[in-house]
């Protein structure tokens, strides 16, 4: 019932491509037999509708289709992956899971219950009416993890529209919403999922070349270490069409990098949270950080200069801290946006914000600027308290060469003088002391240990 | 020590001097003026200052010292006002240091 469309595409396309995995290719008519073995097994294991299972895999044949089976018989649905191993005890107990699966290498699926039962009332509220469930943790960068917990059916009715097939990199994980997307975009409409064997500028490239895949759904921060990596000069890339890019604010200086390097390649921005589903949007150009947002069952509104979303496919609350939403049910994303017309900018997080004598400051435009200075190989922008100015913007830089912060620090000041007004230009430069891409490639901003 | 810490705060000003709209009249020495009452410096300039000031005499006494901090914005003679004054504030600064705590 919940995933009949889904059966139908397989059906339909039985021949194609469904997913890479491990270099192995596998059809949609595989995937349909896979599913119909989990089908019988759930029954057979005694995993009942309404129970908390996790999952943890990546993009396997039987992940996916397990997945989809768990999803039929009204179960909620946990993915974790390798990842996060560390968290995992903290994930299973926050999240009340019951049943865990893991995928080993050779995707043979191991089961153990855990003696749990789920009280959570998000988690009756799914399991009672016999609703299929999701939850997703956030990457916590800032803090605890939050789980937001979804109701399936919200998240997969965007799917029954069919667009066009693509064979597209699973580059967001498994229990990323990002990810998530990618694998239901592509299995409603015929495409094709390629796994990588690990998410490095070579290994992703690999795999477009090897496979010619035509989208790679990614992160700005993947993008600039493509282009530092320039492993792009030995693979053939002719069959990439698009990309897109989320969760973070784009560097300027990287987008048009990125675009002069690849200028037949569409560049799109996309705008996503684990609380609320991945928004349609639209990017004004592929050099163009102007973004519209919005699509069947979003809608979206600015108050004080920060966006506000409402979702028909939003998750019903957290499992592990109060709701976010307004009374009239938008979410607060805390993304500040500058607007013109139908068009949003995004600036980054408010929470962010470096305040500098009353002056605003998002990390992410100086950061653009300063990525541009030759020799600068990363750099992570945070603000710090200071008596007179409120807060000043410190610049953490990875230099080539082991060129010292002293020697840095005028031609900083020079390159950035014509570029940026004075109040933005970092007050402070130091050292990075380690680097700032976090597991899911996003620039992770905090306090040097 | 005061004397090496005037020529310290002299060249950082100087290294300064071409991103700031006015800059600092580093040939009078001691005297220049930093910030407040005619000084060229503003609140951007000073912290800029201040950050680099601190920097150098961590690197060249090896004591880290905050001088931008309540106590400095609060004093009755700002020690920010000329080089003098604020080689003066450092000076002071080491040496309530240096003291040996009361038993």
């Amino acid at each position: 019932m919940h995933v009949d469309f889904l059966l139908e595409r397989f059906a339909a396309h039985a021949d194609a491509d469904a997913v890479i995995w491990r270099g192995q290719s596998c059809s949609y008519r595989s995937l349909l037999e896979r599913y119909r073995y989990w089908w019988s097994r759930l029954e057979e294991q005694h995993v009942r509708p309404g129970s908390v299972v996790s999952l943890a895999a990546d993009f396997s044949p039987n992940a996916i289709t397990l997945l989809l089976a768990l999803i039929e018989r009204g179960c909620i649905v946990v993915p974790l992956t390798t990842a996060m191993a560390a968290q995992k005890p903290e994930f299973l107990e926050t999240a009340e899971v019951e049943w865990c699966v893991q995928l080993d290498e050779r995707d043979e699926a191991h089961w153990q219950r855990t003696g749990r039962q789920a009280t959570h009332a998000l988690l009756r509220r799914l399991a009672d009416p016999g609703h299929p469930g999701l939850v997703l943790f956030s990457s916590g960068s800032t803090g605890r993890s939050k789980a937001a917990v979804h109701d399936l059916r919200g998240l997969l009715e965007k799917f029954k529209v069919p667009r066009a097939a693509r064979r597209a990199i699973a580059f967001l994980l498994y229990d990323h919403i990002g990810g998530i997307n990618t694998l239901f975009y592509q299995l409603s409409n015929g495409g094709c999922v390629v796994t990588v064997p690990e998410r490095s500028p070579a290994a992703v490239l690999h795999a477009i070349a090897t496979h010619r895949v035509d989208l790679l759904p990614t992160s700005p921060t993947f993008l600039r270490l493509i282009l530092l990596s320039r492993a792009y000069e030995q693979y053939d890339l002719s069959s990439l069409k698009l990309v897109t890019y989320g969760t973070e604010p784009m560097p300027e200086s990287t987008l048009r990098k990125f675009h002069e390097r690849f200028p037949r390649v569409e560049l799109l921005q996309t705008y996503g949270l684990s609380e609320l589903g991945i928004l349609r949007s639209k990017s004004r150009s592929s050099d163009s950080l102007w973004v519209r947002l919005g699509g069947e069952g979003f809608a979206t509104r600015i108050v004080n200069g920060l966006l506000e979303v409402k979702a028909q496919s939003a998750m019903l609350g957290y499992l592990n801290a109060p709701s976010p939403f307004t009374e009239d049910g938008w979410f607060r994303t805390g993304d500040a946006v500058e607007v013109d017309g139908e068009w949003l900018r995004i600036l980054g997080r408010r929470s962010e914000m470096i305040n500098v004598g009353g002056e605003k400051v998002y990390p992410a435009e100086v950061e653009s600027v300063i990525q541009e200075i030759p020799g600068v190989e990363d750099v992570v922008v945070v603000g710090e308290p200071n008596a007179i100015t409120g807060n000043l913007v410190v610049a953490r830089v990875k230099l080539a060469g082991g060129e010292t912060v002293a020697n840095f620090r005028p031609r900083l000041r020079a390159f950035c003088a014509a570029r940026l007004p004075r109040f933005k230009i970092p007050q402070k430069v130091e050292l990075l002391a380690e680097s700032s891409t976090g597991e899911r490639f996003k620039r992770i901003r905090k306090a040097n240990p | 020590m005061k004397a090496e810490l005037v020529e310290i705060i002299l060249q950082l000003c100087a290294a300064q001097n071409p991103s700031l709209p006015r800059p600092v009249l580093v040939e009078q020495r001691g005297e220049a003026q930093l910030y407040g009452r005619g000084g060229p410096l503003d609140s951007l300039g000073l912290v800029s200052l201040i950050v680099e000031v601190e920097a150098a005499v961590e690197d060249r006494f090896g004591q880290s010292v905050v001088l931008a901090d309540e106590r400095a914005l609060s004093q009755h003679r700002s020690p920010f006002r000329t080089v003098d004054a604020l080689a003066d504030y450092i000076v002071a600064m080491l040496a309530e240091r240096s003291v040996p705590p009361t038993p």
